[in-house]
């Protein structure tokens, strides 16, 4: 085992969900055509002038007071000045003196134990167009140009791969319920960059900064492994450089991509060209009013409903079939078994036929329906399966569907007790075993039940007939 | 040649509207006298072919307005659709907006018709349009001298009687010493009162643009029509519809006026300070109470402008890299060395140096030392003004420290161009309106302007003194006619 600390602060890029960009009334939207998505703003034209997304700016706000930030109340913003072809203006909007939220943190559990995670700040900024590299010839594509972003940066709080995970996992999960980012990372929509550095006391080592890692996964095993790199280099007595790096995932390492020269020199400066913005008391109020449920608050919410710490935990990974379930919180209804169905077998529909819930006609009252069905066992979990592609795909209700498919749900007792002897003349050894005391005997007659049913036996009728049956042998 | 751009617009609009002349006359004119008056170089860009088609297009419409039909000039840094507009730069030598500038909009919508766009200094830095890359253009009154800077051009072809109208653009006095320097009324608004839309940025935060004149009045019709808050322009500002005339003929007894010591120290040629003395000897017979004041922190304005200034033009001028638009080397070796040259090629000398020293002073530790410094004197200065207009309604001095000097004098000495405009650079530091008012002309018969300033918003106040003065010194401001 190491006897370096590793000592990990994690910066990360987020795209807003908004129609429109940042500064521009351009579309914001990923994947169009290169170069469809952009007014002269967008690039650079001389004389244009910025203008404010106000939704973005309320999305921001919504991500800060997710993070638990203080706010800024009257915020400006700078200009970040570098060439880049990437970078029309010659310049970035950023907000570099007055983040709008600053002193936040994000809560995390490292093996069952809780851990905060304070975050520095969260600012705004716009996004830069994207370069493509083919050959000699390099294109721009300034569609992304001004895309709206927030930067939300941690203090050097993490110590371990394990934490840097969990806490992008959590931070991923508290921007998308805050439904202020879609946190797509393959698309881009959510850049992380980590900064390391290792020590053996008290005093921090010189940190290296890894920039645009495309995966959680990747982000763990690229600290593992420039922690690795450090502590070679240090045992050899040789001095850590500040630098910056990428991940490659291909070697599984990390690569230089250029020194930090001394003083990297932004030249920041307040943005003339937008007056100072002013966030109200009563406008902040509203935003966290409507904050929509985050993870946490959700998760207690399914444990008071009865759902175990699994199912809950599965529901808040998929955030449509959280907020599926969420439509239900004031109906009367069994909980657990609305958990179960959109877990087990909707889940295993959906991602066979690789749609979501919005493409099936699961309305919220085809699912009460649903559930009354099972609720009166007229219907049984196994009929469920069988009914459950056509009830998504069409409007028919369920008893139609039911006599069409000729499914039925056996509640007949004489029908069932006949079964049941006949299944009882032919295993006496079952019968013997259950005699004995054996409780497996019983699953396994029911087994029989069900199967010469082909699973329409109501099954606690089924099971309350086979009791009966058995106590008379 | 007809001499129908010498009347006055009331009287060319009584014109146009009984039919006797039509636009097409007056562009035809224009043109005319923009050809005879060649040698003194106010245009970059004429825009012969569009303005006669647009003029022939009116001839059918209705006489909606006052300024239906009237010819204007447009500084070269605003931009025109489809009509090349430069800066004065080579990097925009060939550069045709696809857009109209917002107040280009404004002028089309009450069917003013564009003669051509003009000279100015480079990027509007400068205070002689020497800086030109299409060479200086010369002051009708004497071509051996300058017409002032950075709206040279449009001073000059407003002064010589080219086009009634002009507009210019006052980043640290660009509208105002011009006019002074050629004789004409200069108006910088208030910051915020003219959407910068399409105004190709010098310095955001003090650009402004504004309009050139014959006149006082004329000059409160064309402000009429250019302002409004836009919604392409967070910093222009919401007010109530305004007509600026609506002063002119009342009385200024009665009024106060402060006059900061400041501008009749010694920075000021003697016979300037006559004749700022001359006028307030007048405006005290007429019952106007004019009052020596101490105004602090205005000589420190020259030094925040430049700061602030340069700071702000490194970076906007950024964009100027070669990739999109503009002048671009042929045959670049990498990125670094199409940046590197398109802008050693493309920029004057003047642009790199205020883009170094702007770099410069932004850079590292800088920032904090000098900009944000800046910043805070500059508050300090618009607490000032604001402290002067609890008790006066408005501020006067001279425009300039001297009359126009003579082409090539201050080149050597790149300090001199801001020394030019210590007068007129407060006010952009305020946000503040100012404009220029001839007043007489020197011994050497060159105008002498004065500097009008009023408090936020107090644009037709301005108008109200100006006014009185004109009607009462009535000078000869045609240069061809001779000047009295």
């Amino acid at each position: 085992m190491s006897t370096y600390q590793k000592t990990i602060g994690i910066e990360v890029h987020c795209e807003l969900k908004t129609n429109t960009k940042m500064f521009s009334s351009a579309k914001n939207g990923y994947g169009d055509s290169a170069n469809c998505n952009l007014t002269l703003l967008d690039l650079g034209y001389p004389g244009t002038l910025p203008l404010i997304n106000d939704y973005a700016v309320t999305l921001a706000l919504r991500a800060a007071l997710a993070l638990h930030c203080e706010i800024h109340r009257e915020m400006y913003f700078d200009r970040k000045n570098y060439f880049y072809p990437d970078l029309p203006k010659g310049y970035q909007i950023t907000q570099a003196k007055t983040p709008i939220g600053i002193n936040g943190y994000v809560e995390i559990e490292v093996d069952g134990k809780p851990k905060t995670i304070r975050i520095h700040d969260i600012h705004i900024e716009e996004d830069t167009a994207k370069s493509v590299h083919q050959g000699n010839h390099s294109y721009l594509d300034f569609n992304r140009a001004g895309v709206p972003l927030i930067e939300i940066v941690t203090e050097p709080d993490m110590n371990s791969s394990e934490e840097a995970m969990l806490y992008l996992e959590k931070l991923r999960s508290l921007l998308l319920y805050a439904d202020v980012s879609d946190c797509k990372i393959e698309e881009g929509s959510m850049r992380c960059d980590v900064n390391v550095s290792i020590s053996k006391d008290d005093t921090l080592g010189v940190r290296t900064e890894t920039k645009n890692i495309g995966s959680i996964r990747n982000v763990g095993l690229a600290i593992e492994s420039e922690a690795l790199r450090q502590e070679k280099l240090l045992e050899e007595g040789i001095a850590i450089q500040e630098e910056t790096r990428r991940y490659d995932d291909a070697s599984k390492e990390t690569v230089l991509m250029r020194v930090k020269e001394i003083g990297n020199d932004y030249r920041y400066f307040p943005e003339p060209d937008i007056p100072k913005l002013c966030l109200s008391e009563e406008r902040i109020r509203k935003v966290q009013e409507q904050m929509p449920m985050l993870p946490d608050d959700r998760k207690a919410r399914y444990q008071a409903l009865g759902l175990s710490d699994l199912s809950s935990s599965k529901l808040i990974q998929n955030k449509p079939l959280s907020d599926y379930f969420n439509l239900f919180l004031e109906d009367d209804i069994d909980f657990v078994m609305l958990s179960n169905l959109l877990l087990g077998d909707i889940s295993f529909y959906l991602n066979r036929t690789m749609k979501t819930l919005m493409d099936t006609t699961l309305t919220k009252e085809r699912m009460l329906s649903l559930l009354q069905h099972l609720y009166d066992q007229t219907i049984t979990t196994k009929n469920v399966k069988d009914l459950l592609e056509e009830f998504l795909e069409t409007d028919k209700d369920i008893d139609t569907i039911c006599k069409e498919k000729g499914i039925q749900n056996i509640s007949d007792t004489t029908l069932l007790s006949t079964i049941i002897k006949n299944i009882i003349e032919q295993n006496p050894e079952s019968v013997k075993d259950y005699q004995q005391g054996r409780d497996r005997a019983i699953k396994y007659l029911m087994g029989q039940v069900m199967k010469e049913t082909k699973g329409s036996a109501n099954p606690s009728l089924a099971r309350d007939l086979l009791e009966e049956e058995l106590k008379k042998q | 040649m007809s001499k129908y751009l010498d009347h006055s617009i009331l009287e060319i609009h009584e014109l146009l509207k009984s039919k006797q002349i039509t636009p097409l006359t007056l562009v035809k004119e224009a043109f005319e006298r923009i050809e005879e008056e060649a040698s003194l170089n106010a245009f970059i860009t004429l825009n012969k072919e569009a303005a006669i088609k647009e003029a022939k297009a009116l001839e059918n419409m209705e006489v909606d307005n006052v300024l239906f039909g009237i010819p204007i000039a447009v500084k070269d840094n605003i931009t025109t659709k489809g009509l090349r507009t430069t800066c004065a730069s080579k990097m925009l030598e060939q550069f045709v907006p696809v857009y109209d500038a917002t107040v280009v909009e404004k002028l089309h919508d009450c069917h003013m018709i564009i003669i051509g766009k003009t000279n100015m200094d480079e990027f509007a830095m400068g205070s002689t349009s020497e800086t030109s890359y299409f060479k200086a253009p010369h002051n009708p009154w004497d071509t051996e001298r300058i017409a002032g800077g950075s709206s040279g051009g449009s001073a000059a072809a407003v002064a010589a009687r080219l086009v009634p109208f002009a507009l210019g653009s006052d980043t640290g006095g660009s509208i105002r010493q011009p006019s002074s320097y050629t004789g004409i009324v200069g108006m910088k608004p208030t910051y915020g009162r003219i959407s910068r839309y399409g105004l190709i940025a010098f310095a955001s935060s003090l650009d402004q643009i504004g309009p050139m004149s014959r006149n006082v009045y004329e000059n409160a019709l064309l402000l009429n029509i250019l302002v409004g808050q836009d919604r392409h322009d967070l910093t222009s500002v919401a007010k109530d519809p305004e007509d600026f005339t609506r002063l002119l003929d009342n009385d200024v007894r009665g009024m106060k006026v402060a006059i900061p010591n400041y501008f009749v120290s010694d920075i000021v040629s003697d016979e300037i300070k006559e004749k700022i003395d001359e006028v307030v000897k007048f405006l005290k017979s007429q019952g106007v109470i004019v009052d020596y004041v101490d105004l602090p922190y205005l000589d420190k304005a020259v030094t925040l402008y430049q700061i602030i200034a340069m700071g702000e033009a490194s970076s906007n001028l950024a964009r100027f890299d070669g990739i999109r638009y503009g002048y671009a080397v042929e045959d670049p070796k990498d990125l670094e060395d199409l940046y590197c040259r398109s802008r050693q090629e493309g920029f004057g000398d003047e642009v790199k140096r205020r883009i170094m020293v702007g770099s410069y002073l932004l850079s590292g530790e800088n920032a904090k030392v000098y900009y944000t410094k800046a910043q805070q004197i500059r508050d300090d200065i618009c607490k000032s003004f604001e402290q002067c207009f609890k008790d006066y309604d408005l501020v006067i001095g001279p425009t300039t420290t001297t009359v126009a000097y003579h082409l090539n004098e201050g080149m050597d000495d790149p300090l001199k161009s801001f020394l030019d405009d210590v007068l007129v650079i407060p006010v952009n530091m305020a946000g503040l309106p100012g404009m220029n008012l001839p007043v007489g002309f020197s011994k050497e018969h060159m105008p002498i302007g004065l500097h009008i300033i009023g408090n936020y918003f107090e644009e037709a106040k301005m108008y109200q003194l100006a006014r009185f003065l004109e009607k009462n010194l009535a000078l000869d401001l045609n240069p061809k006619e001779g000047g009295k």
